[in-house]
């Protein structure tokens, strides 16, 4: 046996001109390479890494560090060969069009799409682990010792790609455990806050999700997010390009799409020059909601708000992807238009005509706010938390905040919209509770485990005051004794949070147990079947164990149930 | 388009699909029913298949270990780390600094933000001055600052966004404590001391006092998120720790991530005391509160920028850096989260180099040393390093002109001679294979390739000898020594021990089972490919199983003609030698020896197809 030593592919090739030799190798159900001996006994203990998946890059750092040590954005250049040097050419910008058009402009900067059915699974892990190996080879300096992980991955991701993902860091990294945390719970706890409102100005989709508690209590989706800017972008300079494609029609954003930049350039432009307009509605005077605006946005030269008086500011946009070098003189102002179209689209005055999945923003942001609870909302509203790249668009986060502001103001919270909140509002026993909690204002309610549960919950915020403070006597001088302040709350308020990655590398380091906590042998004898429904899981013996020997996150030994948390759900 | 160079890629055995686990394409989380479904009866490796970019390697970047007879690649070796050390200053960095200081060099080296050129100190008093240049006695008038960054390439220079030093020293400390603009930053020590002051100077009345307010003030505006991180930290410690003295310790936060409804069923359960929640976290909700103020991390959040988009009015596209100059910013905390002002070229800082290391490699299964490095950082030079292409053969591939009627017709184009444009669809195409061994043993190829190509556009491919044999590597010298006569099977008077069979000159003719060319320690074969018509009505209008076909555009490279060969090389060698073997082996049978085979797929890139 010394000398050969069979591999896998040589048992599992056929012979050459000959049939396959006999049935499957005799191979346990999910047969990792086992190439690999014994990684534990080489463990490096003293670090936790901690990443932040998305779909256009990945972050990666050490568990309390204040920031990742670097990021690795996915581009095409990652999915070419070992040695494939073709990137470096001169006429490889201009060569885009080979590459990436039509349905597929841009899609070699994402490293999944959340629709499953066109995408090879496989390939969502190589990506994955080329990247990773990238980012801990430069960013974290690190061997191949296994190091335990905690990833941070969005809520919506359907099981199958967090599977291609998990399947890849187990198999490819050794880690003996994995614990997977949400954006949305690690953006509170990078805020300092327990509720919040997060708006994910995310790529491929805005997602306004409500966290209450540390818990995520309701969730909106709108296709309007960084690619449909991007897109929207291209779509302006082509029709100033004079070579205009085909004006897309306002029901069909993804399908016959001409493109004659590339994605490169125009999402460059889009995030170098594109602006937002001040919310119209911020001054007092709001024109009247069926106004139509088309016509002034069609010729977008007139821009609101900023110094109306001086000449509009002309920039020059050189373009290189046009087929020949060219530039565009266009007004600065009107480096808006993609904005408004990709978030707001201000071709229609009444949001009631647009399908859920693409509501404007402003508009989601007020459903959303609107199918919560009075009291949930109260907190949440002064929570808001804004973002994802589209974050960086200049203005944006101003005008959302100002017209959810104003839709508020105007219709208060009593727009008969969604059946689930008009149930709760029916309900009578939720009415009591919700008196009962103001009635109680600043008196508090013990949190003792005697306690019903409603006391508990909404001892959020009064609760606070029966807590002991912290024991700074500068802190106490400064503030003049035990904190009584008011939390805030029934007001819009936007704050600022560190970020998921951060949020999870707090959580790490305090070593707060993760729940969804999935150990390395589990996974590759079971995969995502293995895992039960997160309400199964006995959470008390999982923390049990994670305070004991084996240090926190140790998640799940052989034979208790263990979880994906709120992955495993969907 | 530029003539393509044929090329050779080698898939790492690692890589196999059947190897993984996660091909599982269409299973979405499904039990897996005892069936992996890997063991396809035709299991031909697709080089166009997305994910064999991730597997192929060219010979050169992979690794060979002696003791596993295995090829190793990058996704199947362990990694050790002999030294850390700046590219810049070739200082070594002990790993203990990494956790403390971070991955990247804390002298003075920088890269240019602009072109990521070196940058360098120049002090501000000489550089305008020639005169002082030319001052006959430079001791006599030292640099004095301040000093600057300053890149040679793009003249960029860290006055342009404010940035001056004191110092020519210490750089890495000074920027630390600058932000963009000059205005120093206050570590968060230094902020609790000022807060501390401030309090002792009688302005005890909440930040509200004269004198101190201002300065309250400025510190809440300007609250950077080291700082607001610094804060937080201290916060969630300082309530956990007390959440602990109260018994409930670390499930305070015991939920995150977890029981995450996405409707409103399960916040209704909360309002109505619903099973699930209360089981979960009895009484833990509540033990801890939100921060509340700065001091304790919770920064509001200030929408207004008006001021940036006024910038932008002013500035256009100039005042703003590109995707590249963004992307290479290393993480910065010194300032409040700047969003969109980040896009300014204002923001931009100077690069501290990230530190690099040297790495050993080692075989994951047997552990043994395949490649380490020379200790010393200047050379790039290896004490171990076992290249696969030292025990694999290697495959050189050269066009065949075997239908041109004139002279030149059977010989291969010489290595220099300009390749052919591209083949012709549908109209037949030579070329030669020479196969070359490294070992010192001589070893027996078999290759194996699908008459068609993968893919939609499926070209026949013949390799006319699909076995053969390899001398060995023997020395050179070894073979003058022997005699140089016929001592080859089947030789012709070949020169120099080469052979050409069936040929005395000129007039060669490929021939099924026969090589085309035999050299000390390589042999050349034949391969016939009639490329396929790149046209997408000679498609079938659906497939075999009358599934849909692909009729979309021609995708990059796949006019390119790459065939998939299976390649297996075995060999015998003595037994013994090998430690556990070597008594038994003589003990037994001396004349015993032991095979090895080492096989793996192979991709032949050989040209691009005619469109026309
Ligand atoms: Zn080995
Ligand atoms: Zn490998
Ligand atoms: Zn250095
Ligand atoms: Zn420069």
């Amino acid at each position: 046996m010394a000398g050969v030593l069979p591999h896998r592919s040589v048992a599992n090739i056929k012979s050459p001109g000959g049939p396959n030799s006999g049935s499957g190798p005799s191979t346990p159900m999910r047969p990792i390479t086992s190439t690999f001996a014994s990684p534990s006994s080489l463990r490096a203990d003293e670090d936790i890494i901690v990443i932040e998946f998305d779909t256009r890059k990945l972050q990666v750092g050490f568990a309390g560090d204040s920031t990742p040590r670097g990021t690795i954005w996915f581009g095409p250049d990652q999915q070419r060969r070992v040695g494939d040097f073709r990137a470096w050419l001169p006429d490889y910008v201009t060569d885009w069009r080979q590459r990436a058009t039509g349905d597929q402009w841009g899609k070699d900067y994402e490293l999944w799409q959340y629709d499953i059915r066109d995408q090879d699974l496989g390939v969502v892990g190589d990506r994955a682990e080329r990247a990773l190996r990238e980012a801990f080879t430069k960013y974290l300096l690190i061997d191949s010792r296994p190091r335990r992980m905690v990833c941070v991955l969005p809520s919506g991701l359907p099981v199958p790609l967090l599977s291609a993902v998990l399947d890849s860091l187990f198999s490819r990294f050794q880690p003996p455990t994995v614990a997977l945390l949400s954006p949305t719970v690690s953006l509170a706890v990078a805020a300092g806050v327990r509720s919040a409102l997060i708006v994910d100005l995310g790529w491929s989709e805005t997602v306004v999700t409500s966290i209450y508690e540390y818990r995520e209590v309701h969730c909106a989706r709108s296709v309007r997010g960084g690619r449909m800017l991007t897109e929207q972008t291209h779509d302006f300079l082509a029709k100033h390009l004079s070579q205009a494609p085909k004006e897309p029609t306002q029901d069909n954003h993804e399908q016959d799409r001409e493109y004659v930049l590339s994605f490169e350039e125009c999402s460059g432009i889009a995030a170098r020059l594109v602006w937002c307009k001040p919310s119209q509605t911020s001054a007092a005077a709001k024109p009247a909601e069926g106004l139509p605006t088309v016509q002034e946005h069609d010729e977008c030269e007139e821009v609101q708000g900023t110094s109306p008086a001086k000449e509009p500011t002309v920039v020059n946009i050189p373009l290189k992807s046009a087929g020949s070098p060219m530039s565009l003189e266009l007004p600065l102002d009107s480096l808006t238009e993609p904005c408004e179209n990709a978030f707001f689209d201000t071709r229609y005055d009444s949001h009631s005509s647009f399908d859920d999945h693409e509501l404007p923003l402003h508009v989601l942001v007020y459903r959303s706010l609107l199918k919560l609870p009075m009291d949930v909302r109260s907190i949440c509203m002064s929570r808001i938390i804004f973002t994802g790249g589209g974050a960086n668009v200049l203005g944006l986060r101003q005008r959302i905040f100002g017209e959810v502001s104003h839709l508020v103001q105007e219709r208060g919270w009593d727009a008969v919209e969604g059946k689930a909140v008009e149930q709760l509002r029916a309900n009578p026993k939720l009415k009591r509770q919700a008196t009962r909690q103001a009635g109680h204002g600043s008196t508090g309610v013990a949190s003792q485990s005697g306690n019903s549960v409603g006391a508990e919950q909404d001892g959020v915020w009064h609760d606070a005051a029966n807590v002991v403070p912290e024991v700074d006597p500068i802190e106490e001088q400064l503030k003049g004794g035990t904190d009584k302040r008011p939390r805030a709350q029934g007001e819009m308020r936007a704050i600022e949070s560190l970020g998921a990655w951060t949020g999870a590398s707090l959580i790490t380091h305090l070593k707060v147990p993760a729940i969804a906590t999935i150990d390395r042998e589990l996974w590759l004898q079971q995969g995502a079947s293995g895992a039960s429904r997160a309400s199964e899981v006995d959470v008390k013996a999982q923390q049990r164990q994670s305070l004991g020997p084996g240090g926190l996150m140790r998640g799940a030994s052989a034979g208790a149930p263990w979880t994906l948390g709120i992955w495993g759900t969907s | 388009m530029a003539p393509l160079t044929p090329y050779t890629y080698i898939q790492c055995p690692c890589s196999d699909p059947s190897n993984l686990s996660y091909s599982r394409a269409s299973d979405s989380g499904s039990p897996i029913d005892g069936n992996p479904g890997f063991d396809d009866e035709e299991h031909t490796f697709d080089p166009r298949a997305p994910r064999s970019n991730y597997s192929l390697y060219p010979l050169e970047y992979l690794l060979y270990c002696e003791d596993c007879h295995q090829i190793r690649c990058p996704r199947c070796i362990a990694e050790e780390i002999a030294t850390f050390y700046c590219p810049s200053c070739l200082f070594e960095v002990p790993s203990s600094n990494l956790k403390s200081e971070g991955n990247r060099c804390t002298r003075s080296c920088f890269q240019c933000p602009i072109c990521i050129g070196p940058l360098s100190v120049t002090s501000f008093e000489t550089q305008p001055d020639p005169n002082l240049l030319a001052a006959p006695d430079h001791a006599a008038a030292p640099h004095s600052g301040p000093y600057a960054l300053n890149c040679s390439y793009c003249h960029w220079s860290s006055a342009e966004i404010g940035i001056k030093f004191d110092k020519s020293n210490g750089i890495h400390g000074q920027l630390a404590k600058l932000r963009n603009g000059g205005t120093t930053r206050l570590t968060a020590k230094e902020r609790k001391e000022r807060r501390k002051d401030i309090l002792q100077s009688g302005g005890g009345g909440g930040g509200t006092a004269p004198g101190a307010s201002g300065d309250t003030g400025n510190d809440q505006q300007a609250i950077d998120m080291e700082t607001q991180f610094t804060n937080l930290k201290s916060f969630y410690q300082g309530q956990l720790s007390e959440s602990t003295s109260g018994g409930n310790g670390l499930s305070s936060l015991g939920d995150l991530g977890f029981a995450s409804p996405t409707s409103l069923s399960r916040i209704m359960s909360i309002y109505t005391g619903g099973s699930l929640h209360d089981k979960k976290s009895k009484s833990r909700v509540g033990s801890m509160r939100e921060a509340l103020d700065p001091n304790e991390g919770l920064i509001v959040a200030d929408l207004d920028e008006s001021a940036a988009i006024e910038k932008l009015h002013s500035e256009g596209i100039d005042g703003t850096v590109d995707t590249e100059q963004l992307l290479n910013q290393p993480p910065y905390l010194g300032e409040p989260h700047l969003h969109g002002r980040s896009r300014f070229g204002s923001e931009l800082r100077p690069i501290p180099y990230l530190l690099r290391t040297k790495r050993s490699k080692r075989c994951p299964v047997c552990r043994h040393i395949i490649s380490k490095p020379e200790a010393k950082i200047q050379t790039t030079r290896f004490r171990i390093r076992l290249i696969a292409g030292n025990y694999v053969p290697s495959i050189t591939i050269r066009p065949l002109n075997l239908n041109d009627n004139n002279g030149a017709a059977g010989t291969p184009l010489p290595p220099t001679a300009p390749l052919p444009d591209t083949l012709q669809p549908l109209k037949p195409a030579h070329f030669l294979l020479i196969f070359k061994n490294p070992i010192f043993e001589g070893v027996k190829i078999s290759l194996a390739t699908p008459a068609k190509t993968p893919g939609r556009f499926a070209s026949k491919v013949t390799v006319l000898c699909p076995q053969f044999e390899i001398d060995a590597n023997t020395d050179v010298w070894d073979e003058a020594l022997k005699d140089d006569g016929a001592r080859r099977r089947g030789a012709g008077g070949g020169r120099k021990g080469d052979e050409r069979p069936g040929s005395t000159q000129g007039q060669q003719r490929a021939e099924a089972g026969k090589i085309w060319e035999r050299g000390r320690n390589w042999v050349s074969i034949v391969v016939e490919v009639v490329p396929a018509s790149l046209r997408l009505d000679t498609l079938p209008t659906e497939g075999p199983e009358g599934e849909k076909v692909d009729m979309s555009p021609l995708k990059e490279d796949e006019d390119v003609l790459e065939i998939p060969i299976f390649v297996r090389v075995e060999w015998e060698v003595d037994a013994v030698g090998d430690d556990l073997g070597s008594s038994l082996a003589s003990s037994r049978d001396k004349e015993a020896k032991e095979k090895r085979e080492l096989a793996y797929w192979c991709v032949l890139g050989l040209g691009r197809v005619s469109q026309a």
